[in-house]
């Protein structure tokens, strides 16, 4: 299975778009997890193995910055990208509910793997993080995510 | 999506699921890294796919600060000069009482202009980089500083930029003490409930030494990291966490990290140790807050530590 060269077009755009956005123009938290969109877009087109190496590219990458606690970017992302591939297997489908559903859970579980993989020392509150903050960020990533599914055609071909 | 496709042999899903398990392990080693690695896999990343985005960054940053309001430089400017203008009889007095005292000449302190640029990513929250690096001056350990107090320390120098955590980090410390010298302690970073509200601790105090609120704390020195001097921040109140003989306060720092556009890092001259108690001479070094003229004085008598004749 070799995935088309549109899906690794519009991650590699993604990537682009989510450094511009969180290093060039400083936006923080404003600006929407692009990372994650693409690698769980990508997963679903790749093999588990596939997923697994972007999941830790992407990682890594995200990791550079982090001082607080290096590697805990690249445990979460390679787990959601392993995820991702394997939800290939497991779920047949592509109407909007799944993959609404789809993009906010594999975005809250990416924060959740973080959350875990961060520490005791630095980690904040389950609450506040897991069950205010992150849900939030889920959601702000799926409504991302689905406006690249339209721009992009990935993972819309039954519902056009 | 497309449709479902099952063309995965036994072979190729064996070796697929080799694979992740592979990036699974390597993550995961990632993640127990001794911190030197950590930090040279960092930089390398930093320095070469991500150099193009922190370049841009910079000329952001940079853009911004020359488009600040001049009205409001011209303002700190004619402040500035009203302070350098004070300063000059106290430098002149200082002068004269050190020929009388037969004290050398100290050599003043060297700062690096620098600009701080945010990544905005997870888990950088606490950490900053600057545009200035070892061939400026900067090293490990370098403070760096804004114009009200302390903001963090520089944990790691390359060439031509720095990497640095703010008094935010769980690892900051700093050594304490009261302008007069009279309390010390060790201020620690706090987290809050949220972010916004990250407060300094200091603990340490000796239960018989009492701050109330509103008292300022300097860097103290000790540690050779911080010079002695460098405003941090104002008690608040006294915490409930109180271990044995000693007290901890709240303190709310000078400086708010998220404020921070541009720096001062303070260098070594020329690989001479740092003058670590040029702070506290000639002047109010507290933000909002001129010392009494019997404060000043025995702030600086204080400061001084014999040099050699």
């Amino acid at each position: 299975m070799r995935p088309p060269l549109r899906v690794w077009g519009v991650v590699g755009f993604l990537i682009l778009l989510h450094f511009g956005l969180h290093v060039s123009l400083g936006l923080g938290e404003s600006a929407p997890d692009l990372l994650v969109v693409a690698l769980l877009l990508a997963a679903r087109e790749v093999h588990i193995g596939q997923g697994a190496a972007l999941g830790f590219f992407l990682g890594v990458l995200d990791d550079a910055f982090s001082v607080l606690a290096f590697g805990a970017n690249t445990f979460a992302m390679t787990l959601v990208g392993m995820g991702g591939a394997r939800t290939r297997d497991l779920f047949v489908g592509d109407s909007l509910l799944f993959l609404t559903s789809y993009l906010v859970l594999g975005k809250w579980m990416r924060d959740f793997l973080h959350w875990v993989a961060v520490g005791q020392d630095l980690r904040e509150s389950f609450v506040d993080t897991m069950l205010i903050q992150s849900p939030i960020s889920a959601a702000y990533a799926g409504v991302v995510g689905l406006a690249v599914i339209a721009v992009s055609g990935l993972g819309w071909e039954t519902i056009r | 999506m497309p449709n479902y496709k099952s063309n995965h042999n036994g072979s190729g899903r064996a070796r697929s699921g080799l694979i992740s398990l592979g990036f699974f392990v390597l993550s995961v080693v990632t993640l127990y890294l001794p911190d030197s690695s950590q930090d040279e896999v960092a930089s390398l990343l930093r320095g070469s796919l991500l150099r193009p985005f922190i370049l841009a960054q910079e000329g952001l940053v940079r853009r911004s600060i020359h488009a600040e309001d001049t009205e409001d430089l011209q303002r700190q400017l004619d402040s500035l000069e009203v302070v350098i203008a004070n300063s000059n009889t106290l430098a002149e007095e200082n002068d004269r009482l050190r020929r009388l005292l037969t004290l050398s000449n100290r050599n003043p302190a060297q700062y690096v202009a620098a600009s701080v640029i945010r990544s905005g990513t997870p888990g950088s929250e606490s950490m900053f980089m600057l545009d200035v690096g070892t061939r400026s001056g900067v090293t490990r350990d370098s403070p760096v500083i804004m114009g009200r107090g302390l903001l963090g320390v520089v944990r790691e120098a390359q060439a031509n930029s720095a990497t640095a955590m703010d008094w935010t980090h769980p690892q900051f410390a700093v050594s304490a003490m009261t302008v007069d010298g009279a309390v010390y302690g060790i201020a620690r970073a706090t987290p809050g409930r949220f972010r916004e509200a990250d407060r300094l601790l200091l603990n340490g105090v000796p239960f018989r030494q009492e701050l109330g609120p509103g008292v300022s704390l300097v860097t103290s020195g000790l540690g050779g990291v911080y010079p002695r001097g460098i405003p941090i921040g104002v008690v608040i109140e006294e915490s409930a966490a109180e271990e044995g003989w000693q007290r901890s306060y709240w303190l709310q720092p000078f400086v708010s990290p998220g404020e921070a556009t541009h720096a001062n890092v303070l260098v070594p001259d020329d690989g001479e140790p740092r003058d670590v108690s040029a702070w506290l001479e000639g002047g109010p070094t507290l933000p909002g807050r001129a010392p009494a003229p019997d404060e000043g004085a025995a702030g600086t008598r204080d400061t001084e530590a014999p040099t050699s004749r």
